[in-house]
């Protein structure tokens, strides 16, 4: 028994520490009611078998949960049920020693843990025999009768063939429920909306991944139109019954079959969590793209902060998502020299130099630097070109998915550069264009007259990128003055529309550029008149110093003079003595040499 | 049999005119004598075999039905016994080694169902590998049945005062068997300590085709030196 213990105390700790499959995320559940009656049970095996297990570790262990069809519902770790004992008879008759309800028990328990040590992977009888004692037939039966009952190998076929469904489409999620004590019982389900869409249409057995465009439009469509439930898959058109906790829903069927049974709410958060999470994974709304897109650049590649910062999303949809943007490579590949705000002139001239349309860019971009200087008198065309802008902007709705994160880029820098400098670069791109091609003339024309009346209530709004926007949002309601104008208009605003913003990207870098070198100016004059303070100082020093060496040059005179008088006193003291001169000639001599003058 | 389906392991090996015919199969005994003709026939006709082999084949599986019906009916000893099987033969080019316990008076058993059980565990393709375990399974079932009804005689004659004979018969026995009471009683386990588990598991290697022809010319080379021993024997017998 001691062996047999341990063995499952291995089992349980292995398959916690085990990296859960990849394909099957486990759901874990940390909730009290389902921990206390396992620790009872496992307290009750040690004591009857007087082995010692560490107890308290094992009580705040976070618990793995199982799925185990509904039929299985009577299954109990601590005890025998009499359906257990009406299918294997042979254990319960009496009268055998390898066979007794004890022994059937043990069997029982050691295939479930077992098969749970790895509930992705098919448990086999053969794998199962090697490690248990008695007759391998009687061994046969209760493996079958586990598995035919669901406890064991339930599930397995059914992931198979999802995974054939849904290749490579999100990570598929096992709602797994059951703990290993409390057991707890629910049907079936289907563990991906994917899987559940495809059922819905059982018309493809493969379907691709839908598009982000796609699951953007219609996502919503399809949610409403056609509600499947959260329990048992199962697809129903009204007659709804929505459960108060989220987003899950239930048709009425599963609701009531929950009833009157303690676990199920529980089971309903469990499933809710899941349930949600695979939602969320498909549908992008813009505000997520946006989040997005301000995550990206303020974290670079770091796909864990972003994804954080998104928070409704997954790590991988993020990149996916971003891929699938129509600027995503290029601010991906931006990202890389990390400073934003030119990175977004540097991204342009990428984006430009990649449009074969704009192959004459070159020639514009200059001439809006001429024009720009001579154009910035004239005022009133000014507040037309202002109104101008958002007009391309609104042109073309039906581009507005492709070139909207383009668009708002354009606004941004604009609103960088100032109004006057913005409305003078559309000018200067559309007589550009106008002189590359006259058609273009005509297209600018005829939008403008058709857009400048509704749009000069908005003129004001050209400031920041959220009312930008808004005025998106009613350009959509002005649409109907789209469909009049022709396709070629439609691309002529677009290219004025480009022309536009390389024009206030040039314009915004030319201020920078100019700001930057009065920077520059200042900061030489700056120094030089440092050094000038410094040469100033060391003038001053200067004269100190020689005004000092005067002073001394004066005192010392007197102190030679008489330095000079005593010396000469003392000599004619000498000779008046009368000493001996060829002793005294020395005398002076050294005298004469210490002092010479 | 003390096993679901009463069927006999027939086991054939015959040669003859350079021709050798090994084959393992199950018959039902309860099928009429005539049906062994017309398998021999229609075996030596679907493996283009010498026809002198119709007469060999049904004789050999003659032989061996009447030495199961001698045991028919015959009181066997049918205490409660778990006797561990082994499992250690080539079919084509599968070898597969096993141990397993099994219970000899379970009346329900069935050695076709755990060897197809085995097989699809083990992903096993060769589909002759299944009835050939099935057979092997039978064939010490079957050894072990006869050496209960032996046994049972045993102790019949036992009660006559032979009881030395039992006792000895009776230790044997339990040596192959295992001690139940130990292995089942409250205090002792039914799950195999670790280190044992090894010993129970299915070992299946499959051997390349080179492996196999060498394997065939050594156990033939076998054969013929055991046999040439045994004629050595007899004729010295004889002799004698």
């Amino acid at each position: 028994m001691s062996a047999c213990f341990v063995f499952t105390e291995a089992v349980e700790q292995g398959s916690l520490l085990a990296p859960p499959h990849p394909a099957t995320p486990v759901t874990l559940s940390s909730s009290h009611s389902e921990i206390i009656p396992a620790t009872r049970e496992e307290r009750k095996k040690e004591m009857s078998h007087g082995v010692e297990a560490d107890l308290s570790n094992r009580r705040f262990r976070q618990r793995e949960l199982y799925t185990i069809p509904i039929s299985s519902s009577w299954f109990r770790w601590d005890e025998i049920h009499e359906y257990e004992r009406r299918s294997l008879p042979g254990f319960f008759e009496g009268g055998s020693y390898s066979r007794s309800p004890r022994v059937y028990k043990e069997y029982r328990d050691f295939i479930i843990n077992k098969f749970r040590e790895d509930p992705s992977r098919r448990l086999t009888f053969t794998e199962v025999r090697k490690s248990l004692v008695g007759d391998v037939y009687t061994l046969q039966k209760v493996f079958v009768f586990l598995e035919k009952s669901g406890l064991v190998n339930f599930n397995l076929s059914d992931r198979k063939q999802q995974q054939q469904h849904a290749e490579d489409d999100e990570p598929i999620v096992m709602v797994e429920d059951g703990p290993a004590a409390g057991v707890r019982v629910v049907p079936t389900r289907f563990s991906s909306s994917f899987a559940a869409a495809g059922q819905n249409g059982e018309e493809a057995p493969f379907k691709l991944p839908p598009l982000a465009s796609y699951s953007d439009s219609f996502v919503e469509l399809n949610s409403s139109s056609d509600l499947i439930c959260g329990l048992c898959g199962v697809h129903y058109h009204s007659g709804l019954n929505e459960s108060s906790e989220g987003n899950i829903k239930m048709c009425s069927k599963c609701s009531s079959k929950d009833t009157g049974n303690e676990k199920p709410e529980l089971d309903l958060a469990q499933n809710k969590y899941t349930d949600v999470k695979d939602c969320s994974s498909t549908a992008w709304t813009d505000a997520e793209t946006l989040l997005l897109l301000e995550a990206v650049l303020k974290h670079g590649d770091d796909w864990d902060l972003i994804a954080q910062h998104v928070r409704t999303k997954h790590k991988l949809d993020c990149i996916s998502r971003l891929i699938h943007l129509p600027f995503g490579e290029h601010i991906l590949g931006a990202i890389a020299t990390k400073s934003s705000n030119i990175n977004l002139i540097t991204l342009l001239e990428e984006y430009k130099s990649g449009m074969q349309v704009l192959n004459d860019k070159p020639a514009v971009l200059t001439e809006i630097d001429v024009d720009e200087q001579v154009e910035i008198s004239k005022v009133e065309e000014e507040e037309r070109g202002s109104q101008e802008q958002p007009s391309n902007q609104k042109c073309f709705p039906p581009f507005v998915d492709a070139i909207d994160s383009f668009m708002k880029q354009v606004a941004s820098l604009s609103t960088l550069c100032g109004q006057d400098v913005a409305s003078a670069a559309v000018d200067a791109a559309i007589t550009a264009l106008c002189q590359e091609n006259p058609c273009a003339r005509l297209a600018f024309e005829t939008t403008t007259t058709t857009t400048t009346k509704p749009l000069s209530l908005h003129k004001n709004e050209f400031k920041s990128v959220i009312k930008f926007e808004d005025e998106d949002a009613k350009g959509n309601t002005h649409a109907d003055y789209a469909p009049e104008k022709s396709f070629s208009a439609k691309t002529f605003q677009i290219r004025a529309g480009i022309a536009t913003s390389l024009a206030a990207a040039a314009a915004r870098a030319k201020l920078i550029a100019d700001q930057e070198e009065k920077e520059m100016e200042l900061l030489i004059a700056s120094i030089i008149q440092a050094q000038l303070k410094k040469l100033q100082h060391k003038m001053k020093h200067l004269k100190e110093a020689g005004l000092i060496l005067e002073k001394e040059l004066a005192y010392l005179q007197p102190l030679k003079e008489s330095m000079m008088e005593d010396w000469v006193s003392v000599l004619q003291k000498l000779f008046q003595a009368g000493t001996p001169r060829c002793r005294d000639q020395s005398f002076p001599k050294t005298m004469l040499h210490t002092f010479p003058l | 049999m003390p096993t679901a389906e009463n069927l006999i392991p027939i086991r054939l090996d015959i040669e003859n005119e350079g021709q050798r015919f090994k084959d393992s199969f199950t018959w039902n005994p309860a099928d009429p004598d005539f049906e062994v003709i017309s398998f021999a026939k229609r075996t030596v006709k679907d493996l283009k075999l010498h026809p002198t082999f119709i007469a060999q084949i049904s004789q050999s599986i003659h032989s061996q039905l009447a030495e199961f019906r001698s045991y028919e009916g015959q009181e066997m000893h049918l205490k409660e016994k778990i006797v561990p099987l082994k499992l250690d033969l080539r079919v084509n080019n599968t070898v597969i080694r096993d141990q397993f316990l099994w219970d000899i008076s379970n009346l329900e058993s069935d050695p076709e169902e755990f060897a197809r059980t085995l097989c699809k565990d083990l992903d096993i393709e060769d589909p002759e590998v299944g009835p050939h375990i099935a057979v092997y399974i039978r064939e010490q079932l079957f050894e072990i049945a006869i050496q209960g009804v032996a046994s049972a005689r045993e102790s019949k004659a036992g009660k006559k005062g032979r009881r030395g004979a039992e006792n000895f018969i009776n230790s044997k026995m339990s040596n192959s068997s295992l001690d139940l009471v130990k292995l089942f009683s409250s205090k002792g386990s039914v799950v195999r300590k670790r280190k044992d588990w090894y010993l129970y598991e299915p070992i299946v290697d499959i051997l390349s085709n080179e492996e196999v022809v060498a394997l065939d010319a050594r156990e033939e080379r076998n054969a013929r030196l055991k046999k040439k021993l045994d004629e050595k024997e007899d004729s010295f017998q004889e002799r004698i």
